[in-house]
């Protein structure tokens, strides 16, 4: 491609340099130079605030908002953690047909979702529902595609935020269709801070595996489309761990495509916000994709379907709960004198109301008819989808007057 | 770092890369002719790729190709009677005359097909270096593939799982600079659309000169080592030219033609002829090339000569057991 799209890649503050050779005979064989496999070091992901809730600097990377934003944060993620519990238990009440946790991955969804401004726009996988709170779509909606009632009950437009996507990895190809359509409509690099957009892809690590991420990398890469690809590492891809996935550090796949790739620390909201920023503000001035592995963990089960303790041991679990995304927030908040009981008591409270909103508002979902699995297909009815509807009517019709 | 090149090698591979040019002239002819349906894609000036390959392989391994195949399988040993026939549709083609040009395939020579599928193929070598693996089999899959291949999804799915697991896999790209008329420098997001993705992979990748029988045979030998060793694959970028167009109904006309003149400067052939005529007795280099095109000759005499498949047959080979 051109040489600005390689001038561009590497300079992203924090990406990693390009793999070493392994000592393999392959330098001695072919001479120096031929890339090999990437060593383990440098690996440590970007991190602002520890599990102990201390805040910590970072060359690259740095979160300069006061702490009242960081106190959004903090409701941010206790509500979105708040309808994640609501869900699995209605789901197990027999009012959702199955449910995707988040849980454990509260920050790295809020962390990105907040940085974003309201012209960018996200491409979720089944699991963003903290983006989704971010956004502004009501947890309510996000219900109705797994009570079975509808496809996704919100509005892309709205909000800027796609439909959720069941395949795996496919939506970062409409990610990067987008964001080439955001080239198109000129608002990348125009320099109006206010104007100018970018795209966040949004994706497991077991995506990483798949051909269609492939391809959207490439496309981004080539195309120095707006794109960031926020992949979340939760260390499973249902019951695969990562190990059985890839070779390398995930954020060292970027390497391959041209373009820079940043581990963050994927339950440090800060630095998951500070990450986020800095790929979209490369994006939205037209210095093309990044790669931003949030290095975090699902503690909770791949889906409602699913029980994780037949594959994996329980002290990685407890391991992973001393790196609670939101206990840190809450010991940084204590700690500095920042809230105080009556801030806590009052998110508590909202989250119970929030528990209400969704336990109520999901029994009172109303089914659809079912003449409206023919509606949103097109833009346009076509006539051949018009004349199924028309027989799927009469036939229905037909059981009515057997009654 | 080449190993010494004996005269006895250098006349192998004039032989076959003599083979495999006459092969492409007389396919092109006969398509020329009528005498073939569809379309075919020649591999004329791209011959020490596999050649090269085929030297540092052992019998027993594995190679898949692509629609550009027929080098790959001559390379091999598959016998250019059978290839012929295949082309021709006879029942004494490889696949009885029901493959044609994109499909040569003869397991008998560890040719484990030609691919008409853009990347379709490099699932099915990691599925046999996975076979290679798992039975200790010591053997290696070479997959051959082109530049354009590289942006397919099945490539990185291909590479991943073979990087995953160390499979005895070997990717050599034959990059000749265009995915059919695309230049692959426009829609590579890296230098090396093949060996510098191999970053991505945490695997070894290397460049080569595609031209330069004696370099590609190390460099397959090399990763051939690692990959019987368990140590993995290897992904090795070939540079190279196609002399014609992506297929028979592409006249090239998209290409600069100072490129075009300084790549067939660089015509591997040749090069392989110099060589030998610089260290065997003169008339040696002469009577290789009359003896290939004698062989080839001979056999599309034969190919041209056999029946057509029987309709009956039409369901044959379809399953390995009929159902």
């Amino acid at each position: 491609m051109t040489d600005s799209v390689h001038a561009e890649s590497g300079t992203a503050p924090g990406a990693a340099e390009a793999p070493s050779t392994e000592g393999t005979d392959l330098g001695v064989v072919f001479g120096p130079g031929s890339p090999a496999v990437s060593d383990e070091s440098g690996t440590a992901p970007v991190q602002l605030l520890t599990p102990e809730g201390e805040r910590r600097e970072h060359p690259d990377y740095s979160f300069d908002l006061d702490d009242e934003v960081i106190k959004g944060f903090y409701r941010d993620l206790v509500l979105t953690r708040r309808i994640d519990a609501e869900a699995t238990a209605l789901q197990r009440h027999g009012e959702l047909g199955i449910w995707a946790q988040l849980l454990g991955q509260e920050a790295a969804q809020i962390g990105s979702g907040r940085a974003m401004g309201p012209q960018d726009f996200v491409f979720p996988t089944y699991r963003e529902h903290g983006v989704a709170w971010c956004r502004g779509v009501d947890p309510l909606h996000l219900l109705g595609l797994f009570r079975g009632v509808d496809q996704g009950g919100w509005d892309p437009n709205e909000n800027n935020f796609a439909l959720y996507t069941i395949v795996i990895g496919a939506q970062t190809l409409h990610a990067t269709g987008y964001a080439m359509g955001m080239q198109r409509d000129g608002v990348v690099g125009s320099g109006d801070p206010d104007k100018d957009a970018a795209v966040v892809a949004y994706f497991g690590d077991g995506a990483t595996s798949q051909g269609d991420v492939n391809e959207a990398f490439i496309w981004a890469s080539v195309f120095n489309a707006p794109v960031v690809f926020f992949c979340q590492n939760n260390q499973w891809a249902i019951s695969e761990p990562i190990e059985r996935q890839s070779r390398i550090p995930l954020y060292q796949r970027a390497h391959g495509f041209g373009f820079p790739g940043v581990r963050v620390d994927g339950n440090d909201v800060l630095a998951c916000y500070a990450v986020t920023q800095a790929a979209l503000r490369r994006a939205r001035e037209g210095s093309g994709p990044t790669f931003v592995e949030a290095y975090t963990y699902r503690m909770g089960a791949h889906t409602t379907t699913d029980d994780p303790t037949r594959y994996r041991l329980s002290e990685d679990l407890e391991h992973w709960k001393l790196k609670d995304p939101i206990a840190r927030v809450k010991a940084y908040l204590v700690r500095g004198g920042l809230a105080d009981d009556a801030f806590f008591a009052g998110i508590e409270q909202e989250a119970e109301a929030m528990g209400e909103h969704l336990r109520e508002g999901c029994r009172a979902l109303p089914d659809p008819s079912p003449l409206s699995i023919f509606d949103q297909v097109f833009v346009e009815q076509t006539p051949e989808l018009a004349a199924q509807k028309e027989q799927f009517a009469a036939y229905l019709a037909s059981f009515e007057g057997a009654h | 770092m080449n190993a010494a090149v004996s005269t006895d090698e250098l006349t192998d591979w004039l032989r076959m890369m003599t083979l495999i040019r006459g092969f492409e002239e007389r396919v092109k002819n006969l398509f020329s002719q009528g005498l073939v349906r569809g379309t075919t894609h020649l591999a004329t000036g791209q011959e020490a790729v596999a050649v090269g390959a085929s030297a540092a392989l052992q019998p027993d391994d594995w190679v898949l190709g692509t629609y550009r195949g027929h080098h790959h399988a001559l390379a091999r040993g598959m016998s250019p009677a059978s290839a012929f026939a295949e082309i021709l549709g006879r029942s004494t083609g490889v696949c009885r005359g029901k493959g044609g040009s994109m499909h040569l395939t003869d397991v008998s020579h560890g040719v484990m097909g030609s691919y008409a599928i853009v990347g379709a193929h490099l699932p099915i070598a990691v599925g046999c270096a996975w076979s290679s693996k798992i039975q200790d089999l010591g053997r290696v899959a070479v997959c051959f593939f082109g530049d354009g291949t590289t942006t397919i999804g099945a490539f990185h799915e291909a590479v991943n799982l073979a990087a995953v697991w160390k499979l005895p896999a070997i990717f050599v790209c034959e990059n000749n600079r265009y995915s059919e008329y695309t230049p692959i420098d426009q829609v590579s997001p890296v230098a090396h659309a093949a060996a510098d993705r191999a970053a991505g992979y945490g695997i070894p990748g290397v460049v080569i000169d595609g031209n330069d029988v004696a370099a590609i045979r190390d460099a397959v030998d090399v990763a051939a080592d690692r990959a019987r060793r368990g140590a993995g694959p290897t992904i090795v970028e070939a540079e190279t030219y196609r002399h014609g167009g992506h297929s028979r109904a592409d006249p090239a006309t998209y290409r600069p033609e100072q490129e075009v003149e300084h790549w067939l400067q660089r015509d591997p052939v040749a090069a392989v002829r110099r060589q030998l005529e610089a260290t065997a007795e003169p008339g040696r280099a002469e009577q290789v090339e009359t003896e290939a095109s004698d062989q080839l000759d001979r056999a599309l005499e034969e190919a041209l000569a056999a029946p057509e498949p029987d309709l009956s047959t039409l369901t044959d080979d379809v399953y390995a057991r009929a159902l």
